[in-house]
């Protein structure tokens, strides 16, 4: 796992408070009702910031977030170097 | 007359206006915009009918329109107008809307309106189409750009056909596709136009608002399109993403007028670095209304304090689109009233007795006075009408009123009285000015979005360890996100089951957000008959309220 990857998992831990859950870069997210929508915003702008990438939000489904995985490889798939 | 719409529909307005006068700017991001001028968004809507009648749609079919925010999406509705048939915008599904929720809500939409045709673009994600059957009798079309091959000949539309539907969010508000004339909603332009003295030579209006909502469709679509203003637009999800986008666009546009919903006001400020904050010149801004939330005055405080803007741009406004849009409008060049009232008296009589400022004390912002052509009566629960400064349900009649929700006669009976229109919501006057508190009728408002609490606790319910029907659904305002959060309160089968709670309230708070995109902040399972009931054996939502807040009062409003 890179180190993005584990900020992330560490980001979202902090986010969603549960003591007990464990996460890895393959836990689903959304459909496991772990993380609502304005989490997701939350999330999408944590992987701008990891990535460094400006990503066009209208090019994301929610799929394409479920996970810590996934959303980096939506990252490579959609981003555009920011400025 | 000075002031009013010289048309009769909102086509014959499309047409008449000046066809190199720019119309929407759609601002995609900082290097990516797309502009239409009017006479271009006229050729490409065209187009659009011309397609829509290739494809079988004709005056009165129902046309439902399904496409990201943007010209293509507006296009394809004003092509549907102007060949008499009757559109409606549903939401676009983004990254987060849940496919099963879509899927339910699509399906009960399009049954009910029995549509000719769904457009959809052509990048639709396939899964929120998967297993939904839209019946033999509706197309679905992917929307495409170009020369259609043949010309449309455009018929004539009388004022009093349907100009196209509105829905309220939530799987129980899509059922209820509110109906409106060209008649009401020029009319409604009209009065919006002279309250906001609308110049199209100096105005440009800013808007992030989704167009399947009246603030995004009505103040930011048909009054630009009707009165030969400038829109400049965004996406919402973007707004979401970079609410600062809005500071930027409004100066860089020099943008006079824009709506958003109380939340915004904070939202807004909070999500923009505060080195940044004083960056934006946003003096162009005549009017920003908050609109579609009760007003709250921290919240616009919030807002003018964070970006300096003076007090009187801030504005109101009480809207709904079963009125087409606005009843009420603050007057310009003037902050909205403010009163504050003796707390007790409020909840225990319904009555507002002025106080100074304390913490004992409510303080509530007002909506503006009333549109030309509207009425309202406040009417107590016991269905007396009510005088200044007593709290009570809002009933509407107008001039832009609609003509009933679509295929529904159930629901338009059970919403309107003697041809009055029961709102719902709790609100008084004062001093000529209306104030909305609240709502009666139990509707949840999280972030703009209507949600039904009835929607909330069928999902719960069908939970194995639920007990049926003992499932009462909250909205609690959270002042420091300046929405509300669902709180939920479920009785389970038996007592026995309280060990198993964690993983009960994990599998029920999964089934929320798969169904609703909406997460439950709280959700509490109790030991049966916990839940209040009323008289008539039913839950109460009310009594159940009042004990959760006295055994758990960590959970009151905060």
């Amino acid at each position: 796992m890179t180190a993005e990857a584990q900020q992330m998992i560490d980001h979202i831990m902090h986010l969603i408070r549960k003591p007990g859950v464990t996460l890895d870069e393959n836990t689903p997210l959304v459909s496991s009702g772990l993380i609502d929508s304005m989490a997701l915003v939350d999330l999408l702008q944590k992987l701008e910031d990891l990535t460094h990438m400006r990503i066009p939000v209208g090019k994301v489904q929610p799929k394409d977030l479920d996970s810590v995985a996934k959303m980096f490889a939506t990252a490579q798939r959609v981003g555009k170097p920011r400025k | 007359m000075a002031g009013l719409i010289p048309y009769e529909n909102l086509i014959e307005a499309l047409e008449a206006a000046p066809a190199d006068r720019l119309f929407v700017t759609h601002w995609i991001d900082e290097d990516e915009h797309e502009t239409a001028t009017f006479g271009g968004f006229r050729d490409r809507s065209r187009a659009q009918a011309a397609r829509l009648t290739e494809s079988g749609v004709a005056r009165g079919d129902r046309a439902i329109i399904i496409m990201p925010q943007g010209i293509s999406a507006m296009a394809t509705f004003a092509g549907a107008m102007m060949l008499g048939a009757v559109p409606a915008f549903l939401a676009y599904p983004n990254f987060k809307v849940e496919a099963e929720k879509y899927r339910s809500g699509l399906l009960g939409v399009s049954a009910n309106l029995k549509a000719k045709a769904v457009v959809i673009d052509q990048e639709f994600p396939e899964e929120m189409l998967r297993c939904v059957s839209l019946g033999e009798h509706t197309k679905l079309m992917r929307a495409e750009e170009g020369a259609p091959a043949r010309q449309f000949a455009p018929p004539a539309i009388h004022t009093a056909d349907v100009a196209f539907l509105q829905h309220s969010a939530g799987t129980t508000g899509l059922q209820k596709g509110v109906a409106l004339t060209h008649a009401a909603v020029v009319r409604q332009l009209g009065h919006l136009k002279k309250a906001l003295r609308i110049d199209p030579s100096s105005d440009r209006i800013y808007s992030w608002l989704p167009l399947y909502h009246d603030m995004g469709l009505i103040a930011c679509f048909m009054l630009p399109m009707v009165t030969h203003v400038p829109i400049v637009m965004q996406s919402p999800l973007e707004w979401v993403m970079r609410p600062e986008s809005m500071l930027q666009i409004i100066d860089e546009h020099q943008c006079t007028l824009a709506w958003m919903p109380n939340f915004g006001f904070q939202f807004v400020p909070r999500r923009t670095p505060e080195d940044r904050k004083k960056k934006y010149d946003l003096s162009s801004l005549r009017a920003l209304i908050n609109c579609s939330e009760p007003v709250r005055g921290a919240s616009m405080r919030e807002f003018e304090t964070a970006f300096g803007v003076k007090g009187e741009v801030l504005q109101s406004s009480y809207a709904m689109a079963e009125n087409v849009f606005a009843v009420s409008q603050s007057e310009l060049g003037k902050p909205p009233g403010q009163v504050s009232a003796d707390g007790q008296q409020f909840r225990s009589a319904h009555r507002i007795v002025p106080v100074p400022e304390s913490a004992s004390a409510v303080s509530f912002t007002s909506s503006g006075r009333l549109l030309p052509e509207q009425k309202i009566r406040i009417r107590s629960d016991s269905g007396d009408e009510l005088g200044e400064g007593f709290v009570g349900e809002i009933l509407i009649q107008s001039d832009c009123l609609f003509d009933g929700y679509f295929s529904r006669p159930d629901l338009t009976a059970q919403a309107m009285e003697e041809g009055w229109y029961r709102s719902g919501d709790l609100g008084f006057m004062w001093q000529g000015e209306l104030y909305v508190v609240g709502r009666k009728k139990d509707l949840l408002i999280i972030g703009g979005e209507n949600i039904y609490p009835q929607d909330i606790e069928e999902i719960v319910a069908g939970h194995r360890a639920v007990h049926e029907g003992r499932v009462i659904a909250l909205g609690v305002y959270n002042a420091e996100l300046g929405t509300e959060e669902i709180v939920v309160v479920a009785e389970l089968q038996s007592e026995a089951l309280l060990s198993e709670s964690a993983g009960i309230e994990q599998e029920i708070r999964q089934r929320i957000v798969a169904a609703m995109g909406v997460a439950a902040r709280t959700i509490l399972l109790t030991p049966p008959k916990w839940i209040v009931k009323s008289t008539a054996g039913k839950p109460s939502r009310s009594a159940t309220r009042e004990k959760l807040f006295r055994e758990h009062p960590e959970l009151r409003e905060r």
